[in-house]
Parts: C-alpha cells; structure tokens; sequence
C-alpha cells in the first residue's frame, strides 16, 4: 500500500488505474510469498518442539480424545492465521476502496486469495512433516507439499483462480487430514 | 478418520503424478512446433516461404519448389521490404499494375493478431473513452474510466474515485435513443496514445446488436451497424490502422469473419470459420492482399485473401504439427485461468 501511495504520488492515480486494467498490474505483488512464509513458521514453532524428545507423547498419553486434541492444535493454528490474514483483507478492504472503484478492489483482492489459501496450505502440509516420526518419510512429504504448494502460485494473470477458489479453499481445508497419518505412525512407533 | 486421510493422500499423490510427469516429459522431449514464416505475393501469385534448414541456412522457395535469393524476395514482397527496395533503389514505380510510392505502401500495410488468452481472461469491465476530436495532434488519456451497467454507462472519474453523474446521463440518453440495449456483452477498444487516431468502441448490446461509440468534442457519437439477416455477431476487434479504410472486424456466432468499412458497411470475408476463444489469427495486409494465418489445433494455414473484396486468392497449410502429451494441466496457452483440465 506504500507503493500505491508512492506511484500516486509520482504518476498519479490515473496511471494507476490504467496500468492495473490494460497491464494486468495489482501492486501488492510483494506480498505474494508473505502468507505462505507466515503458515510455514508458525506449524514449525507450534510443532518442532512437540517432536524434540517426542513431548508429543505426553499430549497423547492425556484423558482426551487424542484425534480432538490433534484437530484443536491445529485450529488453534488455522485460527491464528484466519485472524491475521482477516486483519490484512480489512486493511486492504478499508484503504483501496479510497482510491479505486469495486472492480479493481476485487480484482486486487480475488488476486491475493490464493496467496492467502498458500498460507493455511503452509502451516497444515508442515504439520504434517513435523508430526512424522521418521526423516525419510519427512523427505518425501516434503516433496509432496512443495508439489502442492505450486498449485497456489499458477496464476498467468490477476483474477485467474476466480472459478477454481471454492474447490482450492476445500481441498486446503482437508490437508488437515493429512496430520492425522502421522500422529498415527508416531504412535505405532516408527522411526528410522 | 484414518481411513479418509489415507485416501485422500493416495489421491493427492495420484493428482500429482498425472499433473507433472506428463509435464517433465513433455519438457524433456518434445521441441515447439513451428511453421516457417510464410507470406503471399501479389507479384508472383503465390505464398513465398522462408525456412531455416538443419545447418541453419535460409531456403527462400513457393509452393512449386522455386528457390529465390534474398533480392529476389524482396523484390516479390514489395510491401514487407518497402524499406530494403527503397535504401536500394529498387522500389518499382508500379505493383500489379498500379501506380505506387514508398509512402503509399508505408500508409496501408497493417498488422492485425487475435489470441486465445487476451479472450478468455478475466475482464475488469472499466475501459477508457479517449476525446476523438481533441484539437491537439497527440491524443490523451481521458481523466475518466467508464463501464456498462444494466441500466446504463457509467463514467468514474479516477482522481475523486467517484461517478461523473451528469457525463453517465447524457452518454446513456445518447445510446438509449440509438436503441442499445443495456448492458452490454462485448466491447472491443484501443484506449493508448500511441496511435494517430481514435476511434472509440465497437460494442454490442445485450441483444447482440453493433453499436460504434466515440466522444467527440465531449458528447457522444453512437452509430448503430446495420447487421445482414440472421447474423449475430459474438466478437468485435476495432482496427485503427493508418489507412483508415477498415473501422473493425466481427466474427458472428457461425465463425464467419467480417469487415467493418469505415463507413460502417459489412463485407464477409472468404476466410474460414474463425473461433477467437480457440483459434489464433494473425493477418499482414497491405493494399493488395492480406496473409492470414490461422493456428488451430490441428494446424497452421495460411489464406491469401484480396484487399479489395475480401475474397480467397490461394490457401497453404501446414496439418499435424501439434504435439502434445496427455495428462492434467491446471493452465492452458489459451487462457489466463487456473482449473484443473486434461
């Protein structure tokens, strides 16, 4: 939003407006990778410690549910992310509409979605590394998820997920499953 | 929950295979299929072709198997190396019987070229109404951005970000009297300073009628295209070349390509069903004939079609070129979308 008002302040906002429906530009194309980078560091914090000395052990040798407790670890991860991301969309959503009229708000803002999906994408696929027990399947995992997150990063112009994003959104929604796998081959004990 | 996980997993890693090793294969293997540059002349009567063989050599020949030199091309393509005869003093004073100078040539050739992926790509739905009759000889951006709504066209001025209500009314009083009818399917336009004139918007209304807009002088000009019976036009390209002679092209529902004279007349063109969402056109034209190279799926061809009367003079294709390897892509050459397709 400093580049905006920037090249506002140097070119004026015309030329922004053309520039965005003739050339395809958003001027939030640095945030790109932010969410993504965001999702992949807050499920190392939360879930490297819990596999250092296997601690995850203890959380699983609880009076509860082991399959809620493992979900409530990563909602509390999931709503984290949706808290802050919100905080972005709203701060984008109150200062674009100042300057540029509902198409090129929406426009900038369908851009983003995928990079923000790319974020919860991030946190779940790393939890799921970080659960499993043994490094050679942490490698192929590893594989998968840098596969998967190519998927979020395919647009060849602003706006290019629009029809894909309700099927992208619940497909990302169920990586979540994915921990599960994990949680169940640390518990039968599986190492190297 | 296990069992859920472990399918979807499967699933996931199944997608995944059929996504990228058609893609590392078809990387690794298979070489960009290319046609070699072709043009038609209008001296000769005949395409002439230009090709690099394997030890990088250019072959110039037509389609009878005639070999030419370089000056020899040049002299055949008078309008593609107008500058090359003229540094040489080789320009003729007539082609095809007609009197004609370096300037004449330089005024009508145009370039015209279609994709796929500028059709099939999200639209803001904002376009720009450049003053056509500015007393200035460059022209300008206009202050204002304007788009179709069901009940009208709406102008926004971009500095206060709000609606010009009072331009709005008297642009869609103007198209109402003309009979469009809001809001519009399809808009073609140029908004660039970068031309010698302007000439508006070719657009059509919700009932698939054509309708030519402009400002001039800031009130809005609004001509309705008379269609023939039973055309329904689907996509419009507004030309802007030098010469002035064509307003645009259209392509009707039935894939015929047409020209908008300047006057507002419609000629079919002999050209072959073009489809804009799938096909690429590119035409090189000058005032003797057009090369119009159509890519298909299946091909390249290439139509030499008269200047004058838009008829067909010769066709040349060039089948089977395409190859591709089956599998699951999430985007395609021939749009901006991302979406699972096969």
């Amino acid at each position: 939003m400093l580049r905006i008002d920037r090249t506002i302040a140097i070119q004026g906002i015309d030329h922004l407006w053309v520039v965005m429906v003739q050339k395809d530009a958003i001027f939030i194309d640095l945030l790109q990778f932010v969410p993504l980078l965001i999702g992949i560091l807050l499920a190392a914090v939360q879930f490297f410690p819990e596999m250092q000395r296997k601690c995850l052990k203890l959380t699983l040798h609880l009076p509860y549910s082991q399959k809620k407790m493992v979900m409530s670890m990563l909602a509390y991860g999931v709503l984290a992310l949706v808290t802050c991301f919100t905080m972005s969309f709203i701060m984008m959503g109150v200062y674009l509409p100042q300057h540029f009229t509902s198409e090129l708000v929406q426009r900038i803002l369908l851009s983003a979605a995928p990079w923000f999906l790319a974020g919860f994408a991030g946190y779940l696929l790393v939890s799921w590394i970080c659960l499993e027990p043994t490094w050679k399947r942490r490698v192929l995992n590893l594989i998968i998820a840098a596969l998967i997150f190519r998927v979020y990063f395919l647009a060849p112009g602003p706006e290019a997920y629009n029809s894909f994003l309700p099927w992208l959104t619940l497909y990302t929604l169920l990586i979540a499953s994915l921990s599960w796998i994990s949680v169940v081959r640390f518990k039968a004990g599986k190492q190297d | 929950m296990i069992r859920f996980s472990k399918l979807f997993f499967y699933v996931t890693v199944a997608v995944l295979l059929v996504w990228q090793l058609p893609w590392c294969y078809a990387f690794l293997t298979l070489k960009p299929a290319k046609t070699p540059f072709t043009m038609y002349s209008s001296v000769l009567g005949d395409f002439v072709i230009t090709q690099l063989d394997e030890n990088k050599q250019l072959h110039r020949y037509d389609t009878k198997g005639n070999t030419y030199t370089q000056q020899q091309v040049d002299s055949l393509l008078p309008s593609l190396y107008v500058r090359q005869l003229t540094a040489d003093e080789r320009f003729p004073d007539t082609i095809c019987g007609k009197a004609i100078s370096p300037k004449d040539i330089q005024l009508t050739n145009f370039t015209f070229k279609s994709v796929p992926s500028a059709i099939n790509a999200p639209q803001t739905g904002l376009y720009f109404l450049m003053e056509s009759m500015s007393k200035r000889v460059d022209l300008k951006m206009p202050e204002d951005a304007f788009r179709f709504t069901d009940k009208g066209i709406e102008f926004i001025r971009m500095e206060t970000n709000r609606i010009d209500e009072a331009k709005s009314k008297l642009f869609t009083d103007m198209l109402v009297q003309k009979g469009f009818a809001f809001p519009a399917s399809y808009a073609s336009g140029n908004p660039t300073t970068r031309k010698d004139y302007d000439e508006g918007y070719l657009v059509l209304d919700a009932n698939h009628k054509l309708f030519h807009l402009k400002c001039t002088k800031g009130r809005p000009y609004v001509k309705a295209i008379r269609l023939p019976e039973g055309v329904l036009p689907e996509y419009v390209f507004i030309t802007e070349f030098r010469s002035h002679w064509t307003l645009g092209y259209m392509v009707d529902s039935k894939h015929h390509f047409y020209v908008i004279n300047s006057d507002g007349s419609l000629v079919k063109s002999a050209l072959p069903g073009f489809d804009p969402a799938k096909d690429e056109l590119t035409i090189f034209g000058n005032m003797f004939d057009w090369t119009v190279k159509l890519s298909t799926d299946k091909g390249d061809c290439y139509y030499a079609v008269d200047a004058t009367d838009y008829s067909l003079i010769k066709e040349h294709a060039y089948k089977d070129i395409r190859r591709s390897v089956p599998g699951l892509s999430f985007t395609s050459p021939d749009d901006k979308f991302v979406r699972p397709r096969f």
